[in-house]
């Protein structure tokens, strides 16, 4: 087991540096000779734009940069030789040393936009992930029991159009719905926006009626994906001969079903739900739009239209780091949950 | 300060239009009452009622005498990004700032500009060259420091001094081209001296949110750019003090015991960033926010709402056509001509691109200058009103013949255009569409191609490889356009990307700007305008109409068009009815 995590981990290392290169040419090519926070101002130089642009080391070579920005500036002056990056700029430690740098909008440290919407964001992830996993069970294994009924129909229905509907506008149909036509009607209605009231927020039942509606959309975009799982899964393992056995020897329906054959359908599902968890930190991008939550998704998508490279750069990395561990841990609790797979 | 709207933000708002051009949809509509039917009939109503918001939303519209407390929530769908008034480039982040941090001058709704920190509008010396600021008596930081001169020179050195040069302002460029000196002789008197003079000096450079020397005066230069002080500034001067910032969600102010210019009547200020333009009139309806900018699509359907009113005017935003006139460039060769170029301008029916595409917010240009501005000449010569007639007309007698396909052609050369724009922009999308059948009905191609908002401003300012851009700029208060339409423009970086030389038009930007009596400089400008109106190298499509919701508890909400931003003169005086 520790020689395959310590194999996994080392496969991870070029996944990682593919990503952050990819995505760093990427925006430096579609930025062009844009620099990331100045506007077409009239009362702009061309003067300032050349100087802030220097300051900000952007006119150097996209690779060097790069290197910068991942610190080898910083561990090739300490062995002598910081010159061969182009002289002239203040070499910086990098990521490789810790340092995620400081946004090109606002000069904050990108760790600390980051770690600052990270309570929101997982608030927002976890309470879903919750609420979608512990509904998606009994809604698939419902599902399986009554394969063919009405009540299987329905729920597949509401699944398709969990997927079917675009998440954005379901949290806009609901918002319409439950803060403004509520409003209108003098029903105590949902705020529509933000993670808590600009004044006098923060409270339990403040940050809840914030949560509901955001959650409720994320939910149910993995509610249908998951139900759908349990499901297929459950049907499948209803035909397997273990369970034709435990009926065979006498176990009760309830017993074979709930203990047996759960147990070995949503295994499966530990996969699933473990390549969600990058996602917990990362963010619900759409939804954290939609809803104004303050959190890494809305963080990242602001950012990224405004080009700031470094707090982009600094989530993708945050985010692509998530991913592989994500895998990594899916695939150790599959071990866990199914005692068949083993690891060597 | 100026008024940017455009900026890389757009591209934000651009999701938002496309948000809301879903949830427009009639259909759609439809869907959200048959919806809310569903979950009556199910009986979700409880669920709600237990976890249902607060009442909220005042909306009673009551005069009577001003009080004090209370708070006023603003939506915005853009976060700030500093408050930092010399870093700062974008008007939400000068709004921001203009709540705690005073500058020396301000200006009224009408563009006039009015004292502040300092006691009067100084008027230029006999020569035009040097303005003595005289500041206000006894005036204290929030701290109780004392604000005197020396904050002043401290905050104009950071895009003056040599050691200065690494703080990433945008406006060291202009202020260094035309400031000779700068000097704090006593505590209460700031002086500067321009190299020749500078008209527009009062206007571009005297409305800077003046900076605390105290707290930021021991930084090292690069330091500043990165001060603690830019997102949670310690002290302040306006008539509010900072109280947080939770990024992406709201700033909070109280106010300002020690202004200096008396009493402040609310308790309370909050700018509430929003999810986007559309949520501003959602949250305005259910009293979420109390004042927020309604986005053009809404503002007919909000009318009829009883707990708010709609504040609109005309502001120097501008949607425009640069054509490319480099004679190196293709396309130059067809839009040189200038009767092509006014032929190309009788064409567009831009009433409709306003109703359409604006949904009725906004006015046809009726010449370069917006007529928000003193200088507003509204009687150019020629006046293009539409006419494809004329249009035709114009086309034939400058030699461009009809070809079978319907384009017309001369020498070979077909009159086919690309007209490239920042993509996502509904608003753009819709008059680029309408250029196009406009443009065909009087036999002109053209193809219209999007690309991404930072590609168009290399496109502009740097490789200018284009046959025509479909662009939005704004103007600030000053009528001086030289960075837009002087030949200094066609420089690398410069915003002339579409390579305008006009002698004629040099000589009027650089007079007038030099020129202090504003009366002269009224009757240089409408030549200029004569001449632009002409030429028409760039033609100035419509100026755009701010919206605001205004709730009706909320009284002495002053905005206008120059003092919707930055130093708000009438902030302090704004009151809410039921004190809350």
């Amino acid at each position: 087991m520790v020689g395959y995590v310590a194999r996994r981990l080392i496969m991870a290392i070029p996944v990682l540096f593919g990503v952050t290169l990819i995505t760093f040419l990427l925006m430096h090519f579609t930025a062009g000779s844009y620099v990331p926070g100045l506007q077409l101002d009239p009362n702009l130089k061309p003067s300032d734009i050349a100087r802030i642009r220097s300051n900000l080391g952007l006119d150097r070579p996209v690779l060097v940069q790069y290197l910068d920005w991942l610190g080898i500036g910083a561990i090739l002056q300490q062995v002598g030789l910081g010159g061969l990056l182009g002289g002239g700029h203040n070499i910086d430690t990098g990521i490789l040393e810790g340092n995620f740098g400081r946004s090109l909008i606002d000069g904050t440290p990108v760790l600390t936009a980051v770690l600052e919407r990270l309570p929101n964001t997982i608030e927002l992830t976890a309470t879903a992930i919750v609420l979608g996993a512990a509904v998606s069970i009994p809604v698939g294994v419902v599902s399986a029991l009554r394969r063919g009924g009405r009540l299987d129909q329905g729920l597949t229905a509401i699944s398709v159009a969990g997927f079917a509907v675009p998440q954005f506008w379901l949290g806009l149909m609901l918002i319409l719905l439950f803060s403004v036509t509520f409003h209108a009607w003098h029903l105590p209605w949902l705020p529509s926006s933000g993670a808590t009231s600009p004044i006098g927020g923060g409270g339990l039942l403040d940050r809840l009626e914030h949560l509901v509606m955001p959650a409720v959309v994320l939910a149910f975009f993995y509610l249908s994906n998951w139900s759908r799982f349990v499901r297929s899964s459950m049907v499948e393992t209803l035909s397997q001969d273990f369970v034709r056995t435990a009926r065979s020897k006498g176990m009760t329906e309830r017993r074979t079903v709930y203990v047996h054959a759960l147990r070995n359908a949503i295994a499966p599902l530990v996969t699933l739900v473990g390549l969600e968890l990058p996602g917990l930190v990362s963010g619900a991008l759409i939804i954290e739009v939609v809803f104004g939550w303050p959190g890494i998704g809305l963080l990242a998508f602001q950012r990224a239209l405004q080009f700031d490279f470094t707090t982009v750069m600094g989530i993708t990395t945050f985010a692509a780091v998530l991913v592989v561990a994500g895998n990594l841990l899916a695939d150790m609790l599959y071990a866990v949950v199914d005692p068949r797979v083993r690891y060597a | 300060m100026s008024n940017q709207d455009v900026t890389a933000d757009e591209g934000y708002r651009r999701f938002e239009e496309f948000l809301d051009e879903w949830s427009r949809r009639d259909f759609l509509r439809g869907m959200g009452a048959a919806t809310a039917f569903t979950v009556f009939a199910a009986g979700g109503m409880e669920l709600l009622a237990a976890c249902g918001g607060g009442g909220g939303g005042g909306g009673q519209s009551s005069s009577g005498t001003p009080k004090k407390g209370g708070h006023v929530t603003e939506g915005w769908a853009f976060d700030i990004k500093t408050f930092n008034s010399m870093l700062s480039q974008d008007v939400y982040s000068n709004l921001c700032i203009g709540l705690c941090l005073d500058s020396l001058l301000t200006t009224k709704a009408n563009g006039d500009l009015t004292s502040a920190l300092a006691s009067e509008v100084p008027k230029p010396s006999s020569d035009g060259l040097t303005y003595t600021f005289k500041l206000n008596k006894n005036m204290k930081w929030s701290d109780g420091t004392p604000l005197t001169s020396d904050d002043v020179l401290f905050t104009y050195n950071l895009i003056f001094a040599p050691e200065y040069q690494v703080v990433a302002s945008p406006r060291r460029g202009d202020f260094t081209q035309h400031v000779a000196t700068i000097k704090a002789p006593d505590p209460e008197t700031f002086v500067v001296t321009t190299k020749e003079p500078f008209a527009p000096f009062l206007a571009q450079h005297a409305q800077y949110g003046i900076l605390p020397k105290h707290v930021l005066g021991s930084l090292q230069p690069a330091a500043i750019n990165t001060a603690d002080f830019n997102s949670a500034p310690s002290v302040g001067s306006g008539p509010f003090k900072f109280v947080r910032w939770d990024k992406g969600a709201q700033v909070v102010f109280d106010r300002n015991p020690n202004y200096y210019r008396g009493s402040v009547l609310l308790d309370r200020f909050v700018y509430k960033v929003v999810p986007s333009t559309i949520a501003v009139g959602n949250q305005l309806k259910t009293g979420e926010i109390d004042v927020g900018q309604i986005d053009p699509s809404q503002v007919s359907s909000l009318q009829t709402e009883t707990g708010f009113g709609i504040t609109s005017f005309v502001v120097p935003n501008f949607q425009f056509v640069m054509m490319q006139l480099n004679p190196d460039k293709p396309a130059a060769q067809i839009l040189g001509d200038k009767a092509v170029r006014q032929a190309l301008v009788y064409a567009l029916n831009r009433e409709g691109m306003v109703k359409t595409a604006n949904f009725g917010q906004g006015e046809v240009a009726k010449s370069v200058e917006p007529p928000t501005s003193w200088a507003a000449n509204p009687n150019t010569k020629p006046a293009y009103s539409y006419d494809p007639s004329k249009a035709n007309q114009m086309l034939d007698q400058a030699g461009w013949q009809k070809g079978s396909d319907g384009i017309r052609a001369k020498g070979g050369r077909k009159m086919q255009f690309t007209v490239q724009f920042a993509v996502g922009s509904p608003v753009l999308q819709s008059v680029a569409a309408i250029m196009q059948e406009n443009w065909k009905a009087v036999g002109v191609g053209l193809t219209t191609k999007t690309i991404q908002f930072a590609q168009l401003v290399t496109l502009i300012t740097d490789t200018r490889d284009f046959d025509m851009i479909l662009v939005g700029f704004n103007f600030t208060q000053d009528p001086d356009q030289a960075q837009l339409f002087s030949s200094a423009g066609t420089r690398p970086g410069g915003f002339n990307g579409f390579d305008f030389k006009n002698d004629q038009v040099d000589k009027l930007l650089s007079q007038a700007a030099t020129t202090v009596d504003q009366n002269k400089r009224k009757q240089l400008y409408s030549q200029y305008q004569d001449i632009m109106a002409d030429q028409v190298p760039a033609p100035i499509l419509y100026f755009l109409k701010n919206n605001y919701g205004v709730s009706k508890r909320v009284q002495g909400y002053g905005l206008g068009t120059f003092d919707q931003y930055g130093t708000r003169p009438w902030m302090k005086d704004v009151w809410v009815t039921d004190g809350k």
